[in-house]
């Protein structure tokens, strides 16, 4: 069976601790103010605590992505593990991908004049290693996943906090978190 | 976990090559640029490597995080032409489990920040800003010229005063304390701001400070985390919080601010800060009362719990306990009765809960109640706090000799000064030692000679000490700075000399945790960039130039090698205890204390006079306190709010927050603050506030939140870069907490008895 990779962001593990982000700028030193994978707290009338929750989030590798339909230069491949690839050598950087994804994953590196995303570390997954986010992650909150294999559970693929858009089908799943017991004075 | 990491394991290994060849030969064609490619990418079975990451591309280091914070990670280094490329988690490590931190990830960054000290700096007028540079040899020159004057001036070296702490704990920087010994006896700020009093607690309870392995908090059947906030000051300790919850433990996570991890228990308390110690007793009664209690522990293997039960009894009840913390006595006896009942059950007693006055009386609180049911000494049990046990090194680097004839203090008395020595007795000279939680005041106060220069190395005294006001005032007085740093901080601001140091990839040495049992070496993976220098080379520098000026004034060997002086801190008490044969071993990886139970005291010999626990503790009460750990109230407020300034999870006190690589994420500080207050102070949320108290003040955004009691200010301690003048000591005084004294040499220090106000601006 084909691979289906995705990211299944466990909001009830994630401690909101940043290590994926910037395990991310560690691995690929990305320009100053370009992003590939931000951690959003979750608004307060998703989770009662002000960013005491949070959803881990860079390019969702959609099964259709938006980017790839609007990209005038085939800058954008899918490959057969669902893995989307931005090859910026052959971006124009018309930032069609940029307005076009509903995610805000694509994003523009004003000193290459070009646009760039999440990869998957796809490199990485080729020599069988894990995505450097999902390495780095303390608590195993950020998991790579085979949507072809994976069995049901509590994962959910639109939670609330998280655009919804059946168009690009968004490969990430999720998990949503707990509130404690709360005794106050 | 370690399950769910083999499936995962499993999944990735399933991976085809032919479809990553294909995949690739696919991209290349759409490319058009196939004929371009260098031929060898076309043939059969390469393709892939190609384009898949190929770990022989780079050079591997081993490093180690030397930072102040439990985890202390096992680092993979991946270095290509001479640069750090990438760093990485080791794998080998159960902890560390092959990733950081936040914090650790940004070392990239801080190694080739642009913002970094390349070379020895002058600076013309403190705060001016004018710097120049100036040659290794030139600042030499003038540091060496100012100690001669000192001791020429004093006929002593106490002038000469050091601070240095946690800024990095690789064992080999011991030698900048090394340094100052070589050059005679001098001034030590000693003691430290982090955690004396809790360590004094233990010491008097079980006769050491002593944790279990946290990896076997897992074994747990209840745990409860006490002022401590692992989801963002050790990461890597949640998976086993976490663990012990999914095989059914309860979690509950007490603390006066909603934490991270507050918010992944399954109970949270937020009670009265410093109410602590009223708690864990009203807990303690409620056990008693219910026949809870261990009777085989108490009788056994303790001293002094009779008496204890019968001060419970008279003195304590769950409804004075209430009263004092808030938190409803139904609560306190649901969950005491629950933890006595669970076996085992841990309590991770935090250091925040002891920077109070009566810190040290609620550790040892704390620690009767794990004592009473039995807890101390079990596998997935204890009073978990820190230890010291792989710290067991040679201190080589330290331990320096003064120059013959080198005058100093008479034993530890007092400021003798001199004047009253008698020639001929230099064997028992000491150095004259200050409170380093009262650094402003014991510069002012330093007398007969007064201090008239100050070495700084791995500490930020304008960001970690307190009243900063009074610092800057105390710093006026001293007739040279000389700060050892990597980044123009305020404490480099308020220096006259500024002399590049190393970070961790640009020199050997090794790091051990105070928390987990993991040792992990630190190899130079580059050549130090600029001109920067370690804490021993530049000791060693100072050597030469002191010797050239004055025969015979530094006995700090001239030159050396920081790969030989790491070996020389190794010993075969260490070899043996990390089960290796030799300190080459941990270039393969980090390696773990061969323990013979993972939980500490397990045969119940405890290092007490007793040798038993003792809930009485004479050395405790001849220490000027409680014999038994009677409650004790805490600091008195003395402004509106109470002011808590805990850690953030983006820096290490003042290191990291101002790296830009950080601000991508966290750009600039904030006040916490309850909703209802902010309405009764008219203040809006993202407002511009004031908040000031007798020390001083600083003004800050606001954001409202619940995750902050009523009448509480919270802001997280950072330093966010030269031009940001933002700093929470501006608000915190040097009150000091009732223990430290005994083990750290000064007390510990109240830096959450603080209150202010607030208002909008």
């Amino acid at each position: 069976m084909k691979k289906k990779y995705a990211f299944l962001v466990d909001s009830d593990k994630c401690i909101g601790c940043f290590t994926c982000a910037m395990a991310c700028r560690n691995y690929y030193h990305q320009e100053k103010g370009v992003v590939w994978r931000h951690v959003y707290p979750l608004n307060e009338e998703i989770y009662p605590h002000r960013e005491r929750a949070f959803f881990s989030l860079a390019c969702n590798h959609c099964e259709n992505p938006a980017c790839l339909n609007v990209c005038p230069v085939e800058a954008y491949t899918k490959r057969e593990d669902g893995v989307v690839v931005h090859h910026q050598e052959k971006c124009i950087g018309c930032g069609n991908c940029i307005r076009s994804c509903p995610y805000g994953a694509p994003v523009y590196n004003p000193v290459e004049k070009r646009a760039e995303k999440c990869s998957f570390c796809h490199e990485r997954l080729d020599a069988g290693l894990l995505p450097a986010c999902v390495q780095s992650c303390p608590t195993g909150a950020l998991k790579l996943v085979d949507l072809a294999t994976m069995e049901p559970g509590n994962h959910v693929q639109f939670p609330p906090g998280f655009p919804k858009n059946d168009k690009v089908n968004s490969s990430t799943r999720f998990i949503m978190p707990k509130v404690p017991t709360m005794v106050r004075r | 976990m370690t399950g769910q990491a083999t499936r995962e394991e499993d999944c990735m290994s399933q991976k085809t090559r032919a479809l990553s060849r294909r995949q690739f030969l696919k991209g290349i064609s759409m490319a058009g640029a196939a004929s371009l490619l260098p031929l060898r990418l076309l043939m059969p079975y390469s393709a892939e490597a190609a384009t898949a990451f190929r770990e022989q591309d780079f050079q591997i280091f081993r490093n180690a995080c030397p930072r102040n914070c439990y985890d202390t990670c096992s680092i993979k280094t991946y270095v290509k032409d001479g640069v750090v490329q990438f760093i990485e988690g080791a794998q080998e490590s159960t902890f560390t489990q092959g990733g950081l931190c936040v914090k650790g990830y940004a070392y990239p960054r801080r190694v080739y920040s642009p913002d970094r000290i390349k070379y020895p700096m002058v600076q013309d007028g403190r705060r001016s800003g004018n710097w120049r540079r100036v040659t290794w040899d030139e600042a030499m020159d003038r540091i060496a010229g100012k100690i001669l004057e000192i001791k020429e001036k004093d006929g002593s070296l106490l002038g000469l005063g050091l601070t240095k702490y946690s800024g990095n704990f690789g064992i080999t920087n011991y030698g900048v304390e090394g340094m100052m010994s070589s050059l005679g006896y001098t001034t030590r700020f000693v003691g430290t701001p982090c955690w004396p009093a809790g360590i004094d607690a233990q010491n008097y309870d079980l006769g050491d400070m002593w944790c279990n392995d946290p990896e076997d908090m897992v074994k747990s059947r209840y745990v409860i985390i006490w002022g401590a906030n692992p989801a963002w000051c050790s990461v890597h300790s949640m998976k086993y919080v976490n663990e012990a919850k999914r095989r059914g433990a309860k979690v509950v996570v007490i603390d006066p601010i909603f934490t991270q991890t507050a918010a992944k228990g399954d109970v949270y308390w937020q009670p009265e800060a410093s109410s602590d110690g009223a708690l864990a007793l009203g807990m303690a009664r409620h056990i008693l009362d219910l026949g809870l209690v261990d009777s085989d522990f108490v009788n056994n293997h303790a001293k002094g719990f009779a008496e204890f039960a019968a001060y419970l009894r008279e003195n304590v009840t769950v409804e004075w306990a209430s009263g004092l913390s808030g938190i409803p006595a139904e609560q306190i006896r649901e969950v005491a009765e629950e933890f006595a009942n669970a076996d085992p059950a841990t309590i991770w007693i935090g250091y925040g809960m002891q920077r109070h006055t009566n810190g040290g009386a609620s550790v040892r609180a704390i620690d009767a109640l794990v004592a009473m049911t039995g807890n101390v000494g079990k596998e997935g049990g204890g009073a978990r706090y820190g230890h010291l046990r792989t710290w067991g090194f040679n201190y080589h680097a330290l331990l320096q000799k003064q120059p013959e004839g080198s005058l100093g203090f008479v034993g530890a008395a007092g400021p003798k000064g001199e004047f009253d020595f008698t020639k001929g007795e230099a064997a028992s000279f000491t150095d004259r030692t200050v409170n380093i939680n009262k650094t402003a005041q014991a510069i002012l106060d330093a007398k007969d000679p007064a201090l008239k220069m100050l070495w700084v190395s791995c500490k930020n005294p304008f960001a970690q000490d307190f009243d900063r006001p009074k610092l800057e005032r105390a710093f006026d007085t001293l007739e040279m700075v000389v700060s050892v740093e990597q980044f123009f901080t305020e404490t480099v601001n308020n220096s006259d000399i500024v002399l590049p140091v190393t970070t961790l990839f640009e020199e050997w040495t090794v790091n051990a945790s105070y928390w987990h049992y993991w040792v992990g070496i630190n190899e130079q993976a580059i050549k130090p960039m600029y001109e920067t220098k370690s804490n021993i080379e530049i000791a060693a520098l100072l050597s030469k130039k002191m010797n050239q000026l004055a025969p015979g004034s530094c006995t700090f060997p001239q030159d050396i090698d920081t790969r030989e002086w790491l070996e020389k801190e190794f010993n075969q008490g260490i070899y043996d205890y990390l089960g290796i044969k030799h300190w080459t071993d941990l270039k393969n990886g980090p390696v773990k204390a061969k323990l013979a139970s993972s939980a500490s005291w397990s045969d119940k010999k405890f290092g007490t006079p007793s040798g038993q626990y003792e809930f009485h503790s004479d050395l405790c009460q001849q220490n000027g306190h409680d014999a038994l750990p009677r409650y004790k109230e805490g600091r008195k407020s003395f402004d509106e709010f109470r002011l808590l300034t805990p850690h953030t999870k983006f820096g290490l006190h003042s290191q990291f927050v101002n790296f830009d690589w950080m601000q991508e994420f966290n750009k600039e500080p904030f006040l916490y603050m309850h909703p209802d207050d902010a309405r009764d102070k008219k203040i809006a949320d993202l407002d511009m506030v004031r908040v000031f108290n007798k020390v001083g003040e600083l003004k800050i955004k606001v954001k409202l939140t619940s995750n902050v009691a009523k009448k509480s200010l919270v802001i997280y301690e950072a330093w966010f870069g030269q031009g940001n003048d933002f700093n929470v000591q501006n608000l915190v005084d040097d009150e000091s907490a009732d223990m430290g004294a005994y083990k750290t040499g000064a007390p510990g220090v109240a830096i959450h008895g603080q209150f202010a106000n607030v208002e909008r601006v």
